[in-house]
C-alpha cells in the first residue's frame, strides 16, 4: 500500500438536523440524501406497495404545480429528485448543479410538504406499478426473489414485496397514501448526508429550509428482523431453458463485532468481481453460470447471507452441489492466508473508488449512518481489517456459514429435483 | 455487454407520466450560461504504432481509469459466426505472456480496483479503475493482452458454456429479451450485421471455433484500430510517458477497418407478432431505419435526438400525452442514438394498459406521428427539448467514467472528439426546421417494422 486515503467528513448541525458532509468544490454539483426508517415496513398487510406508491407520487405535482409543470421544472434545470420506499426505509435524494440548488430545495420541500396526489396522476402511477409488478414475475429471477423472501420471513414485512403486487396495488387510495406520508415524513428521525460544492453554513441553512416545515415526532420503529426460516428447498415452476437459484441462511447484524471479519470471509467466498471461490468453481472451472455472487444483505437491523446464480435446467443439481461444497469447505477451514490478504487488500484499497462522484459519496455516508457507524469509522477501518488473522476469519466462517441449513429456491424447470 | 451513451444517461427520463395535454410555455428563463468550451478538455495524441491515446485529467479523487476501445463490435462478426466479438471479449481474460489466465482481474482486485469489459454493435472495450499509483500495473497488463492474447484452446469450451448461460440469462429466459432480439432481426434480417444479436445466435455460438476468435483478434485488435483512454488523477506528461512505455511496444499491424456488407435498405419483415405464454404485459415497438452521425444524412442526427425527446422523452412528450395521459398506455416513449457506425434505428414503443386493444393503441401512436409530420413540431417544443437534453451536461464531470466512455465511443466510430466536447452547444443550436426535416426524412419515408409482444391470454 503506497497511499493512504482519508476523507474529511464534517458534521453539520442546524435547526435540530444533523448531516454528514464531504465538501468538494472541484465540480459545481451537490448531492443530498436523506432517509427515515420505515418505508414498506409500515405497509398494512394486504396493502403492499403503499409506501412505494406514496414515494412515487411525491414527484407527481405539489403546491400549485400539477404533475407536468413539476416535472418540467425539474428537467429544465437537470435536477435529479427522487423518492423511494425500501424494505425498511423511506428515502429522498437530489443531485443538482449549484446554479439550480435553490430550485432543487424549493421543489423537494414542496414535494414533501404539499404533494397534490391528483387522481389522474395516481391512476397513472398505479397502472405503471401494477405493470411493473406483473413484469417482474415474467422471469425466473423475479419469481425466485419473490418466493425466497416470502418463505424466509413468512410473517414479517421482510417477506413481502416492497413494491407491491397487482392485487395489493389496485385498492390503494389517496387517503391511504396521505396516511402513509403522514407517518413517514417527519422532522425527527431524519438521517442526512451531503456531498459536493456546498459549505457547511449553506448546508445548515438548506436543511432548515428543506425539512423545517415537516411535522415533529419521529416515525415509528420498524419491527426487528425475526429468525430466518430455514425452509429447506422450494421449486417454483417457470417455463424456459434456465433456472434461477437463490440460497440463503441467517446472517449477522451490522452492529455485530464480527461484521468486518464476515465481510472478508464473504468476499473470499463470493464477493464481487471474478476472483471469489464460487466464481472460480462454478463459472471459471465448470462453465455452469454467467455469474455467481454471495454476500450479506442487511435489513431491519439484522442480516441474511444470500447467494444467487442462474444455470441451465439440466445442470441445476450439479451447480447446487458445487456451491454447497464450496460453502462447506469455507465453513470448515476458512480462507487461506493468501486469500485473506487479497480480500483485505481489496477492501482497504478500494476505498478511494467509493469517492469519485457526489451521489456515491452521499450514499456511502448514508450507509455508515444507517449502520450506526462512528464518524471515524473509515479512519480506523484499514487497521481493523489488517488486524484480522486467519484464525479470526476461520472462526467467523465456522460460526457464520451453515452449509447444511442453506435454504434453496429454484425458479425454472430444474431437472432431477 | 452494455451500451453507455451520453445523452441517455443525462436525460435519463423515467418511464414518466404527466398531466393534461395543455400546451406548455417554453422554458421561460434563459438556459444556464453554457460557454462554448470543451466539456472535458481532453488531450489526444498518437503513438508510432498507430494507437490513439486520449487523456482527460480529473483530480477530484486519487483514482484513475483506463479504457481500451477497439473499433470492432458485434457488427464485425463474420457471416454465420455472430457472437465472435463478444466471445473473444470473454477469452481476453484468459491470459497473455506475462499474465496468467484470470490474473488480470485478480490483481486489479488485490489493488482495490474494478475491471470489466463490454461489447456493443460497434465497439469492444476493456476497462479498469484503480487508485492512481496503480496505473502502471494496469497499463502493463492491458498492453500485454493487447500485444499477444493467448486465447487458450483448453479454456474455450468452459467459456462457451459461460457465454451460453449469459445468453440464456439475458435473452432466452425473458419474454421481453426474446422479443427484442426477434424484433431487431425482423427489421434488418436475422443474418445482417445490424440485425444479429451481439451475443450471437445460439447455434453460431456453439459453432464458433478458436480459429474464429483468433482471426477476429488478429484482424481487429491492431494499435491503429484502437483507442487508449486514461482519465483521472494523472498528469498529461505521466500519461504520455506511461502510454509510450507500455503500449509503444505493441507491434504495429496492418490496419484493419470495418468492412461490412451494405446495410439493408428494405425491412426483412414489416410486422412481427409474438404471443408468449410467459409475458404478462404487452409491448409495441416500431423501429425506423435511420441515419447516424457517420452516414449520409448525418445532419439529421442531432435533430433526431431532439425529436426523440419531444416525441417520446417521458412526461410532456407527445406520445406521453396521447397514450399515457389518456389511459391507453402504461408507458410510451421514443429512442434514438446518433453515435453509431453506419445506419441505426429510431424507435417508438408503448406498453398498453390491460383491456386496451392493440389496434387501438397502434392507431393512436400512428396518429401522433401523422400529426407531427403534418404540422411539424412547435418552436416551444424544440426549445424545451434542447434545454432539457443539455441542462445537465456538466453532470458528466461528476464522476470519472463519463469522459473515457463518451470519448471512446465517438473516436471508435471515426468521429472527432469535438462531437463529445461540444455536444451541449451543438445540441442547443438545433432549430425547429431541422427537427421537422429530420422527422420527415425518418418517420415520413424510412422503412420500418412494427412488432407486438402479446401475452398469450390477451
Amino acid at each position: 500500500m503506497t497511499t493512504r486515503f482519508s476523507l474529511p467528513i464534517q458534521v453539520v448541525e442546524a435547526g435540530g438536523f444533523t448531516a454528514w458532509l464531504v465538501e468538494d468544490h472541484s465540480v459545481p454539483v451537490v448531492s443530498l440524501s436523506w432517509s427515515w426508517q420505515g418505508g414498506a415496513a409500515f405497509d398494512p398487510a394486504g396493502q403492499e406497495g403503499t409506501a412505494a406508491m406514496a414515494a412515487a407520487m411525491l414527484s407527481e405535482g405539489a403546491g400549485e404545480m400539477r404533475a407536468l409543470p413539476f416535472a418540467d421544472a425539474l428537467r429544465d434545470s437537470a435536477i435529479g429528485l427522487s423518492f423511494s420506499a425500501g424494505r425498511d426505509s423511506f428515502d429522498g435524494s437530489f443531485r443538482a448543479l449549484t446554479d439550480a440548488l435553490p430550485e432543487a430545495v424549493r421543489l423537494a420541500r414542496l414535494a414533501m410538504t404539499a404533494p397534490r396526489l391528483d387522481a389522474d396522476a395516481l391512476e397513472r402511477v398505479r397502472a405503471r406499478a401494477i405493470a411493473n409488478a406483473r413484469t417482474t414475475l415474467e422471469t425466473p429471477r423475479g419469481q425466485a426473489g419473490r418466493a425466497f423472501w416470502a418463505a424466509a420471513f413468512p410473517a414479517h414485512p421482510a417477506g413481502r414485496p416492497a413494491s407491491g403486487t397487482a392485487e395489493s396495488l389496485g385498492p390503494i387510495s389517496a387517503a391511504m397514501l396521505r396516511d402513509a406520508l403522514a407517518r413517514q415524513l417527519r422532522r425527527d428521525g431524519l438521517v442526512i448526508a451531503a456531498s459536493g460544492a456546498i459549505r457547511p453554513a449553506e448546508l445548515g441553512a438548506l436543511m432548515r429550509d428543506l425539512f423545517g416545515a415537516l411535522p415533529a415526532g419521529a416515525p415509528a420503529a420498524p419491527p426487528t428482523l425475526p429468525a430466518f426460516t430455514a425452509f429447506g428447498r422450494q421449486v417454483v415452476p417457470v417455463p424456459g431453458p434456465q433456472s434461477q437459484v437463490i440460497l440463503g441462511q441467517p446472517g449477522l447484524a451490522p452492529t455485530d463485532p464480527a461484521w468486518e471479519a464476515a465481510q472478508v470471509v464473504l468476499r473470499v467466498l463470493g464477493g464481487g468481481g471474478f476472483s471469489s471461490r464460487l466464481m472460480e468453481a462454478v463459472r471459471v472451472q465448470r462453465g455452469l453460470t454467467y455469474g455467481i455472487g454471495a454476500g450479506l444483505d442487511s435489513l431491519f437491523r439484522g442480516g441474511v447471507v444470500t447467494c444467487a446464480f442462474a444455470t441451465e435446467n439440466g445442470r441445476v443439481a450439479e451447480a447446487l452441489a458445487v456451491t454447497k461444497d464450496v460453502w462447506a469447505e469455507m465453513a470448515a477451514r476458512g480462507p487461506t492466508q493468501a486469500e485473506l490478504e487479497e480480500a483485505v487488500a481489496y477492501l482497504t484499497g478500494s476505498l478511494p473508488l467509493q469517492f469519485t462522484d457526489s451521489r456515491r459519496i452521499a450514499g456511502t455516508l448514508m450507509a455508515m449512518r444507517r449502520n450506526d457507524r462512528p464518524l471515524d469509522w473509515l479512519d480506523g477501518r484499514d487497521a481493523r481489517l489488517r488486524a484480522i488473522t486467519r484464525d479470526d476469519a476461520a472462526r467467523v466462517a465456522a460460526t457464520l456459514l451453515a452449509p447444511d441449513a442453506l435454504a434453496v429456491t429454484v425458479a425454472g424447470q430444474p431437472q432431477g429435483m | 455487454m452494455t451500451r453507455v451513451t451520453r445523452r441517455h444517461t443525462i436525460c435519463a427520463a423515467a418511464a414518466a407520466l404527466a398531466a393534461t395535454p395543455v400546451a406548455r410555455a417554453a422554458a421561460q428563463a434563459a438556459p444556464p450560461a453554457m460557454p462554448d468550451r470543451p466539456l472535458f478538455g481532453a488531450k489526444q495524441w498518437q503513438l508510432a504504432n498507430g494507437l490513439k491515446v486520449v487523456h482527460a485529467e480529473s483530480r477530484r479523487a486519487p483514482v484513475v481509469a483506463q479504457y481500451v476501445y477497439y473499433a470492432a463490435g458485434g457488427a464485425e462478426d463474420p457471416a454465420g459466426r455472430s457472437g465472435v466479438a463478444h466471445f473473444l471479449e470473454h477469452m481476453m481474460f484468459k491470459g497473455s505472456p506475462n499474465v496468467p489466465s484470470g490474473d488480470l482481474s485478480r490483481r486489479v482486485a488485490r489493488e482495490g480496483g474494478n475491471d470489466n469489459a463490454f461489447t456493443s454493435r460497434d465497439v469492444t472495450a476493456y476497462f479498469q479503475q484503480v487508485e492512481a499509483s496503480r496505473l502502471p500495473l494496469i497499463m502493463a497488463m492491458e498492453a500485454d493482452r493487447f500485444a499477444a492474447a493467448l486465447i487458450p484452446a483448453d479454456q474455450v469450451e468452459s467459456e462457451r458454456n459461460v457465454v451460453l448461460e449469459e445468453r440464456r440469462q439475458r435473452t432466452d429466459s425473458t419474454p421481453r429479451g426474446r422479443f427484442q432480439e426477434a424484433f431487431r432481426a425482423a427489421l434488418w434480417g436475422p443474418q445482417t450485421w445490424p440485425g444479429r444479436p451481439i451475443i450471437g445466435w445460439e447455434e453460431e455460438i456453439r459453432a464458433t471455433t478458436r480459429e474464429d476468435l483468433l482471426a477476429f483478434y488478429e484482424r481487429f485488435y491492431a494499435p491503429s484500430n484502437a483507442t487508449l483512454l486514461i482519465a483521472g488523477a494523472v498528469s498529461e506528461s505521466e500519461a504520455r510517458a506511461l502510454s509510450e512505455e507500455h503500449y509503444g511496444r505493441v507491434p504495429a499491424r496492418p490496419a484493419a477497418r470495418r468492412d461490412r456488407a451494405p446495410a439493408p435498405t428494405a425491412v426483412h419483415e414489416a410486422r412481427l407478432v409474438r404471443r408468449e405464454p410467459q409475458a404478462r404485459e404487452a409491448l409495441m415497438m416500431r423501429a425506423f431505419m435511420a441515419p447516424s452521425l457517420t452516414t449520409d444524412g448525418a445532419a439529421h442526427a442531432l435533430p433526431l435526438e431532439v425529436l426523440a425527446h419531444l416525441l417520446g422523452g417521458g412526461q410532456g412528450s407527445r406520445l406521453h400525452a396521447a397514450l399515457v395521459e389518456t389511459g391507453l398506455a402504461v408507458s410510451a416513449g421514443a429512442s434514438y442514438d446518433g453515435e453509431a457506425a453506419g445506419v441505426t434505428e429510431f424507435t417508438l414503443w408503448a406498453v398498453p394498459r390491460r383491456g386496451v386493444a392493440p389496434e387501438r393503441l397502434e392507431e393512436e401512436a400512428g396518429a401522433v406521428v401523422a400529426r407531427l409530420l403534418d404540422q411539424g413540431p412547435s418552436e416551444a417544443e424544440v426549445a424545451r427539448a434542447t434545454r432539457q437534453l443539455s441542462a445537465g451536461a456538466l453532470l458528466a464531470l461528476d464522476g470519472f467514467g463519463a469522459a473515457p466512455r463518451m470519448l471512446g465511443g465517438v473516436l471508435s466510430i471515426g468521429l472527432p472528439a469535438d462531437v463529445v466536447e461540444f455536444w451541449p452547444s451543438r445540441l442547443r443550436a438545433v432549430t425547429r426546421p431541422q427537427v421537422e426535416a429530420a422527422a420527415r426524412a425518418v418517420l415520413g419515408t424510412a422503412p420500418h417494422s412494427t412488432g407486438w409482444l402479446l401475452p398469450e391470454a390477451a
